[in-house]
């Protein structure tokens, strides 16, 4: 098994035993139960809402419950002095946040079936689920390093989710007019609402599309490059 | 024996600092000693050990890990080092063989993890998660995880630091081992038991700076105080005197003491590495 690999397994095992999984899992329990009072064409609407609030918030709110645990359990710092690299570390991680957002995807895809039969494109959801999660735990890890506790990180996500998320449902409500959509864009929420949106309509713009998948691809890039690495080493070796 | 790392002109100053936290240290750890740093609180001791585990790197000065330049080598450096931090290190909803099967599994070349919890007492407590550790516990599982992958050097930051003296005892005695089969130790304490009974040689590490590098032994005699004190009993009650140790022998007052058959204590003017410590970085021990 490749250390990368030892890694990830520890992740998940650890996703499990500080209850960080069964704690998604009953969310999207949360969600099957919504979706079996709602007609064909509203859980339809409602669904792509439901995988983007996960993808979004909630795995910045897993990952930054995560990381604060093992911040205030000394594990980053020890993790530092074992021959692997903080690269592998932070994939690891990005991989174990992954799987809370494709888990509530699948959840929630499947409970779309069995309840109301609705089908759509999977493997591209998957791929729209997979850009959209590692762009948002890349603001999750920015969030997580920037903050002192989980609750000054509670702090910053509610700051970020009012600018960014609101307009977002707005426009998703018709509140907002879609002329502004391409400006919308801008937020990494909408991003990825639009990606999964299309994903689970099958109705889409392609060069919205290709905007959504660049934008959130070269933000996480730079996210991870410039602000997480860096943050990260610097964290560990403060303690 | 070679030199495990050698340590020439380093300056360090953290980003968020105006001044340097470390102004300028220079020192060896030879392979196969016990080196200790000793110095108070802020003194930059964990600063100059998270530069030789390579957890600060833009240090200005040349380090050199046999006969390497540390900041060329790569993550395979910990390979070769074990680290035992002050505080608990450990996941604490997973049992301490868990956190030690983890752990370990990143390691090329492993130790016998049931020989290391056995000798520490932990071994039938193996299936205990973290959390419900003891700090005596948690403090003997981070030398078993320090001690994972067979290190050739060994980092400690206030190894039996919460550790009862039966416990401490067997930490130490694995510490002499360890050495005795050839391991360097970096020791970081401010615990002078640890200091006189494991060290080889000890520095002391005062605002950023390194005023002291010598043997406990050699630190005693030029610290200490060359003289005798006798207590002896006289009138029913004790009395004491203190002669210079230097010509003791042509000291008619001294020689008429022993041979009055009055003494009750004789000991010569050893100075403690407490007082040494307090000499040397002008700040007392809490």
């Amino acid at each position: 098994m490749s250390r990368l690999t030892k890694l990830v397994v520890g992740e998940l095992k650890r996703l499990v035993r500080y209850k960080i999984l069964p704690v998604s899992l009953a969310t999207a329990i949360v969600w099957i139960v919504l979706l079996l009072f709602l007609s064909e064409n509203e859980a339809r609407e409602i669904v792509p809402l439901l995988i983007c609030v996960d993808v979004a918030a909630m795995s910045i709110l897993l990952l930054g419950a995560s990381h604060h645990f093992e911040k205030q359990e000394g594990t980053i710092k020890t993790m530092m002095v074992m021959p692997v690299s903080p690269g592998q570390i932070l994939a690891a991680k990005t991989v174990g946040s992954m799987v809370l957002a494709v888990e509530s995807a699948v959840v929630t895809s499947a409970a779309l079936f069995f309840i109301h039969r609705i089908t759509f494109n999977y493997p591209v959801l998957l791929l729209f689920v997979v850009i959209a999660g590692v762009a948002h735990a890349a603001i999750g890890f920015v969030f997580s390093l920037i903050s002192r506790d989980f609750t000054s990180m509670l702090g910053l996500l509610l700051a970020y989710m009012f600018p960014f998320t609101i307009p977002s449902i707005l426009f998703s409500f018709g509140i907002i007019d879609a002329k502004y959509e391409w400006l919308l864009m801008v937020s990494p929420y909408h991003s990825a609402s639009y990606l999964i949106t299309s994903a689970v309509t099958g109705d889409y713009d392609i060069a919205m599309v290709l905007a959504g998948c660049l934008y959130l691809t070269v933000l996480a890039a730079v996210l991870f490059k410039y602000a997480v690495y860096p943050m990260y080493k610097d964290n560990a070796a403060r303690g | 024996m070679g030199v495990a790392f050698s340590v020439k002109d380093v300056y360090f100053k953290y980003p968020s600092s105006r001044e340097d936290t470390i102004k300028g240290i220079s020192f060896d750890v030879h392979e196969g000693e016990i080196f200790g740093l000793l110095g108070p609180s802020g003194a930059g001791k964990s600063t100059t050990q998270k530069i030789l585990i390579k957890l600060l790197e833009n240090y200005r000065g040349t380090i050199e890990y046999f006969g390497k330049d540390l900041k060329s080598l790569d993550n395979s450096f910990y390979e070769e080092i074990g680290v035992g931090f002050e505080v608990p290190v450990h996941f604490s909803k997973l049992t301490a063989l868990e956190n030690m099967e983890f752990f370990s599994g990143f390691y090329k070349k492993t130790a016998d993890i049931q020989e290391l919890m056995e000798r520490v007492g932990l071994w039938e407590y193996r299936d205990v998660k973290v959390g419900e550790y003891s700090k005596g516990m948690k403090v003997r599982l981070n030398f078993v995880r320090a001690m994972l992958n067979n290190p050739r050097v060994l980092f400690l930051d206030e190894v039996t630091n919460g550790l009862d003296p039966r416990n401490a005892m067997i930490i130490k005695e694995m510490i002499a081992e360890y050495r005795d089969k050839g391991g360097t130790v970096f020791l970081s304490t401010h615990l002078m038991n640890d200091v006189e009974q494991l060290c080889d040689r000890i520095a002391f590490c005062v605002d950023g700076r390194l005023v002291e590098i010598s043997t406990p032994r050699d630190l005693k005699l030029k610290y200490g105080k060359r003289e005798v004190k006798v207590e002896y009993r006289e009138n029913g009650t004790i009395a004491s005197a203190v002669f210079p140790l230097d010509g003791i022998g042509f000291n008619d007052e001294f020689l008429e003491l022993l041979k009055s058959g009055k003494i009750e204590t004789i000991h010569t003017g050893e100075t403690s590495m407490e007082e040494i410590f307090i000499i040397v970085t002008g700040v007392e021990l809490k």
